[in-house]
């Protein structure tokens, strides 16, 4: 839903489950995202946890969990959510007078336009949820519900193993035959499946350094360069700033997505595609790991389009800087807006091979694996 | 001479500990610092040039090496000898036209074989006609290598004796104008932001959307002119982690009533798409046209370049330095502390010498400056006016002299 149309928004207002206050300073050019003062959301949403009847528990549970940012990256979110389907799913019954289909589609629907409100969706929720309601319209009429139920978590059980876990094998195996001896690998932010390329690569016993990227405001790589340094990688730590100073040493770069879209572009964490343009400067390939079901058939050509915006206070205090710091009070301002971006749009022209459970293909193929692959959802 | 010398080492001390901040201040004190040198030098009667230079390069280089990184510092050293070279030449060239000597034309070359400290009165007058006198087409054909050696020691016995009466007065008239233009230095540099930002008005125009990284003086006063001449425009400031000057200049910005956004440096790609013109500042300017800048830097030209967005770098002259980079990256960089980016005490467990080869297995990278080669940048804007990249080597013909580029006390005997 586009934000700045005002007669949508106050549709969706009155539907909420909680409110959520917009932001005052905004963004001119990003009015059609939505934007929410942070600081209210949680308490609120928990102070209506009694109130939920129509919630299931396993759905709030989720949807708390994105609030508060435990659950981040687009394969754990997905996971999340999809188990809390299965419980759904598995303590649904029938109202009478209706049907199990149109029935749980709908509840389906209102769950996720809850899970919207506390985040806004990427782009492997979606694709999954279209998976789910693509399963539910298919049952054949014949079943009983007990059947119908069990059919569509088995469907789901399948799902998350082919799709994601099985797939995150796949590519692991792909990715570390790019691995050799004497590499410097860097990598950005933390993706799950670029630490488990790492670390097989380093059970398999080659020897490489690892050179992680970080930004704010959240620094992920910080969790990533603890659980690489535990398993005895010999790590180099930097911000983004200092990326072309460190890239004439670095011999490949690994990066996660959040999704590729069909025109070739990857959009993933922010930052991302300024670490892929110095790569291509100084000529070192950069490698995108991503699995197939996060493929989308969008186009986007810059970040603007489409983005997430994240909290600006989050921008505007800078931990641990009390001299940078005294600028909070000035949050208010009518002149000055923080800008929070969450994702970015990086060019096909940036991106050497994209490693996929599919295989290694160039960025090109995207549409094709999207068309050939996703007609039906078949699963492998 | 002693207060001299205890003003020297106040300096060197404040060099090496990194206590001055910003190329401005620390050109500023160069300069007054070597103006109280020259003021307190004695000289002698012949050859006050030669005497004042030899100090100026003794103190000089023990300044340059005490911030090697700091590019101003040898810069001002080496514009005050230019200045004192100048200054001789145009005073010796006034008492030369006196004299009517018609020496044989012969460039500087001379000057070099000698030692560069040696000045004679002929040598300098052949030098003054070759550099004060356009070139014609007399004065080409009129240049015959043949009588190429000017006798030095005969000529300059020659003329002593008729100007010993115009030396002692010339003594105190060079280091007086010398004082004279090393104030007009200083002048120069504490008005380089007037200058630069009255061409503001040319470069930014109505509905602009600007970028800028960090925070710079120059930028900030050029952008409060192109306000002032009610310019209407939008800023993005880049935080500039991990000193976090954005968040000053955006405060600062704010107060006059421009309309500012702050991003994190990781949105500069996404948000260049959408931005009219890069405005940054720089720490020093190269012979090539490279700029020295601070770190992120290279990730903004790079994606002006990639998006055809100009990226245009304010300079002052003070900034300008005769020194053509080599692996600038890690020669003129200074690494800084690394918990600006990680807390030890999270990470003190990691920092464990771990592995077998005794070396810890976490490093932590911090540099504070970045390269950005002169093919990213459009523009340059300095009080001297704009200039492209590819012009900049010449504008150092106009502020330094070409035996300086070493700043090193020939160990030279008798002068």
């Amino acid at each position: 839903m586009q934000f700045d149309d005002q007669g949508r928004v106050n549709k969706s207002k009155k539907r909420a489950v909680f409110n959520q206050p917009e932001a005052k300073n905004r963004v001119e050019l990003f009015r059609h995202l939505p934007q929410y003062e942070h600081g209210s959301q949680l308490t609120d949403l928990e102070s209506k946890f009694l109130e939920l009847d129509s919630m299931h528990p396993a759905v709030y549970k989720v949807g708390v969990q994105y609030l508060a940012g435990d659950v981040t990256g687009g394969n754990a979110r997905c996971i999340a959510m999809l188990r809390a389907f299965q419980e759904v799913i598995n303590d649904y019954s029938t109202p009478p007078g209706k049907t199990l289909v149109r029935d749980l589609t709908a509840k389906i629907s209102s769950y996720v336009s809850f899970l919207i409100e506390c985040r806004p969706l990427s782009m492997s929720m979606g694709n999954a949820i279209r998976f789910q309601k693509s399963r539910i319209a298919k049952l054949p009429l014949t079943l009983s519900e007990t059947e119908a139920k069990a059919a569509l978590c088995n469907d789901i059980d399948r799902f998350i193993n082919e799709k994601i876990i099985l797939a995150d094998k796949v590519i692991v195996r792909h990715a570390a035959t790019k691995v050799r001896d004497g590499d410097v690998l860097l990598t950005y932010g933390s993706s799950c499946v670029v630490e488990m390329i790492l670390l097989y690569a380093h059970e398999l016993g080659k020897q490489f350094r690892v050179v992680v990227v970080d930004s704010r405001p959240k620094h992920e790589g910080q969790a990533l360069l603890r659980r690489l340094l535990a398993k005895g990688l010999s790590c180099t730590y930097t911000h983004i700033n200092a990326v072309s100073y460190i890239m004439h040493e670095v011999t490949r770069v690994f990066l996660g997505a959040s999704s590729v879209l069909s025109n070739g572009t990857t959009y993933s964490r922010v930052g991302t595609a300024c670490v892929a343009m110095v790569a291509h400067a100084f000529r070192v390939p950069v490698l995108i790991c991503c699995e197939a079901y996060k493929f989308h058939e969008r186009v986007q050509l810059d970040s603007i389009c489409s983005n997430e915006l994240g909290d600006s206070n989050d921008i505007a205090r800078v931990p641990g800087r009390p001299d940078v710091n005294s600028m909070d009070n000035r949050t208010n301002e009518k002149n000055l807006q923080f800008l929070n971006l969450m994702y970015d749009a990086t060019p096909s022209e940036y991106v050497s091979m994209i490693i996929t459970d599919y295989g290694m293909i160039p960025p090109t193929s995207v549409p094709v694996i999207v068309r050939e692959y996703r007609r039906e959802y078949l699963l492998i | 001479m002693p207060d001299t010398q205890a003003l020297v080492n106040d300096f060197l001390n404040k060099l090496k500990k990194r206590k001055i901040e910003g190329s401005q201040a620390t050109a500023r004190q160069t300069a007054e610092l070597l103006r109280s040198v020259i003021s307190q030098q004695r000289v002698p009667y012949t050859n006050q040039a030669g005497a004042l230079i030899d100090a100026v390069k003794a103190i000089g280089e023990q300044l340059i090496a005490a911030n090697p990184v700091e590019l101003a510092v040898g810069n001002i050293v080496r514009r005050v000898l230019h200045i004192i070279r100048e200054e001789d030449l145009s005073l010796t060239t006034a008492a030369i036209g006196g004299l009517n000597l018609s020496a044989v034309s012969d460039d500087e070359n001379d000057d070099d074989r000698d030692g560069d400290s040696t000045l004679s009165a002929a040598a300098v007058a052949a030098a003054a006609r070759s550099t004060l006198r356009p070139p014609s087409l007399q004065t080409l054909l009129e240049d015959t290598p043949v009588s190429a050696a000017v006798p030095q020691t005969s000529s300059s016995g020659g003329d002593s004796e008729g100007k010993t009466a115009d030396k002692s007065s010339r003594s105190r008239k060079l280091k007086h104008d010398v004082i004279e233009a090393v104030n007009e230095l200083i002048q120069d540099i504490v008005t380089c932001h007037e200058q630069i930002a009255e061409q503001a008005v040319e470069h930014i125009h109505q509905n602009e959307v600007i970028l800028t990284l960090g925070s710079s003086r120059t930028v900030l006063e050029f952008l409060f002119a192109a306000k002032e001449k009610k310019r209407s425009f939008r800023v993005f400031v880049a935080e500039g982690a991990p000193r976090y000057q954005g968040h000053l200049l955006a405060k600062e910005l704010v107060a006059r009533g421009l309309q500012t956004t702050l991003i994190t440096d990781s949105a500069v790609f996404a948000m260049i798409s959408r931005v009219n013109m890069v405005i940054v500042g720089a720490h020093a300017v190269m012979a090539n046209g490279g700029v020295i800048a601070p770190v992120g830097m290279n990730l903004v030209a790079l994606a002006a370049q990639k998006h055809a967005v100009p990226f245009v770098v304010l300079a002052g002259s003070h900034k300008l330095c005769p020194l053509y980079p080599h692996n600038p990256e890690v020669l003129l960089n200074e690494l800084r502390s690394p918990s600006e980016l990680l807390d030890f005490g999270e990470f003190s467990d990691c920092m464990d010498f771990g592995s077998g080869s005794g070396s810890p297995l976490l490093h932590v990278v911090n540099p504070a400056f970045d390269y950005v080669p002169p093919k990213l940048v459009s523009l340059f804007i300095t009080d001297a006016g704009g200039h492209n990249p590819s012009y900049m080597y010449r504008l150092i013909a106009d502020y330094y002299s070409a035996d300086d580029l070493v700043v090193q006390r020939r160990a030279t005997a008798g002068n």
